[in-house]
């Protein structure tokens, strides 16, 4: 009960440089630039981004990183094709879900309104992937989305159970956009397959973990 | 996720929030008044020395083992399962939820411990609940109102707290 491994705020991330996180964050932040601006152009809103996180934690540290375990929310996965394995991950929580489908001019909850969150996760990640795509020379693909309202642990450990492999580490890549305007929020999470971490740093140079 | 919790203290809640694919395991005795909480992730440990509270097949004898440490009788076991959920169609045929149930139950079974009350499956994620003061366990599903999957009972009043022998 007592053996909490970080002594701050800042979770560690026993595998990684501070250099690698940094080089992830980045491409983070840009990546996530690209969705925000595709995200802007669909509503015709204006979309804020916070600083990214990078999180290299054992799935169940990073569940608890992403919220609420019980919070209500909307999950669209997108997972990725191409020279990584992995998964884009939406959360919107549900009350908000029902905003960015009215913003979109759509009922929420509806065959209707489910197909357009679908297609929000599919454009973000597109862009995202673009964006990861264009810094790293990856070839990268989204593949049909699916969506599922559940509590945000449930999603979330499920995937991460999936993604994690046999060193039991979990990489979350974080971005929140805001739609300003409105109290409506999106976290942006990508979700990258055990091992498939150095294939986004090889491209930098920073494969290698570094002293 | 979590992990694996015992307690005798009346006043506790033991909780496992938002199990996916994993399965909540409940089991109290109501003589000992002792309550134990396992979530469990993955079906098969294969030999892994490490993280017994994670798998079906190491989990299910850690967790008989701490709660009769903490004065618990198997015989007088009640067990719940919930969870095993399979929330998304996509994993290509690998239903880890329902393989974590097959495996939870087998790992029960061969300790001789009966499930009493389950639910499992599905596509929802589940929250289980045990109040140690009178040992209800609860499930709950996102949205939905908490579930009984084993009645609330006080332990016997001579039992006091604990019973350790």
């Amino acid at each position: 009960m007592t053996e909490h491994q970080s002594q701050e705020k800042t979770p560690v991330n026993p595998s990684l440089s501070e250099i690698q996180l940094d080089a992830l964050r980045e491409l983070a932040n840009i990546a996530s630039g690209t969705a925000a601006t595709a995200l802007s152009q669909m509503l015709a809103r204006e979309v804020e981004i916070n600083v990214p996180r990078a999180l290299a934690l054992p799935p169940a540290d990073a569940v608890d990183e992403c919220g609420d375990p019980e919070q209500h929310v909307a999950g669209v996965v997108v997972p990725i094709q191409g020279d990584i394995d992995g998964l884009v991950l939406l959360l919107i929580p549900y009350e908000q879900a029902e905003i960015l489908c009215s913003l979109l001019g759509v009922e929420a909850h509806t065959e209707v309104g489910d197909s357009a969150l679908r297609e929000i996760g599919n454009i973000l990640a597109t862009s995202y992937l673009n964006g990861l795509g264009s810094m790293t020379g990856l070839e990268l693909e989204p593949s049909p989305p699916h969506l599922h309202s559940d509590m945000l642990a449930a999603i979330v450990s499920t995937l991460l159970i999936g993604t994690a492999g046999p060193d039991d580490l979990a990489l979350v890549l974080d971005s929140e956009l805001d739609v300003s305007g409105d109290p409506c929020s999106i976290s942006f999470l990508l979700l990258p397959t055990s091992g498939q971490i150095s294939d986004l740093l090889a491209p930098l140079g920073l494969a290698e973990p570094s002293a | 996720m979590g992990e694996m919790v015992i307690s005798s203290d009346p006043n506790e809640e033991l909780v496992a929030l938002g199990l996916g694919s994993c399965i909540g395991l409940a089991i109290v005795d109501r003589t000992a008044g002792v309550a134990g909480l396992a979530p469990i992730v993955l079906p098969e440990s294969n030999d892994r020395g490490d993280q017994v509270g994670k798998f079906a097949d190491t989990a299910v004898p850690e967790l008989i083992e701490k709660m009769r440490r903490a004065g618990a009788v198997v015989r007088r076991f009640e067990t719940a399962i919930a969870g095993g959920a399979r929330m998304f169609e996509m994993s290509g045929g690998l239903d880890i939820g329902s393989r974590n149930e097959t495996a939870v139950r087998a790992a029960l079974a061969k300790a001789r411990i009966t499930v009493k009350a389950a639910q499992t499956g599905g596509d929802t994620g589940r929250t289980v609940k045990i109040a140690v003061g009178d040992l209800l366990v609860t499930v709950r599903s996102a949205g939905q109102p908490p579930e009984t999957l084993l009645e609330g009972r006080k332990p016997r009043a001579t039992a006091g707290a604990g019973a350790a022998r």
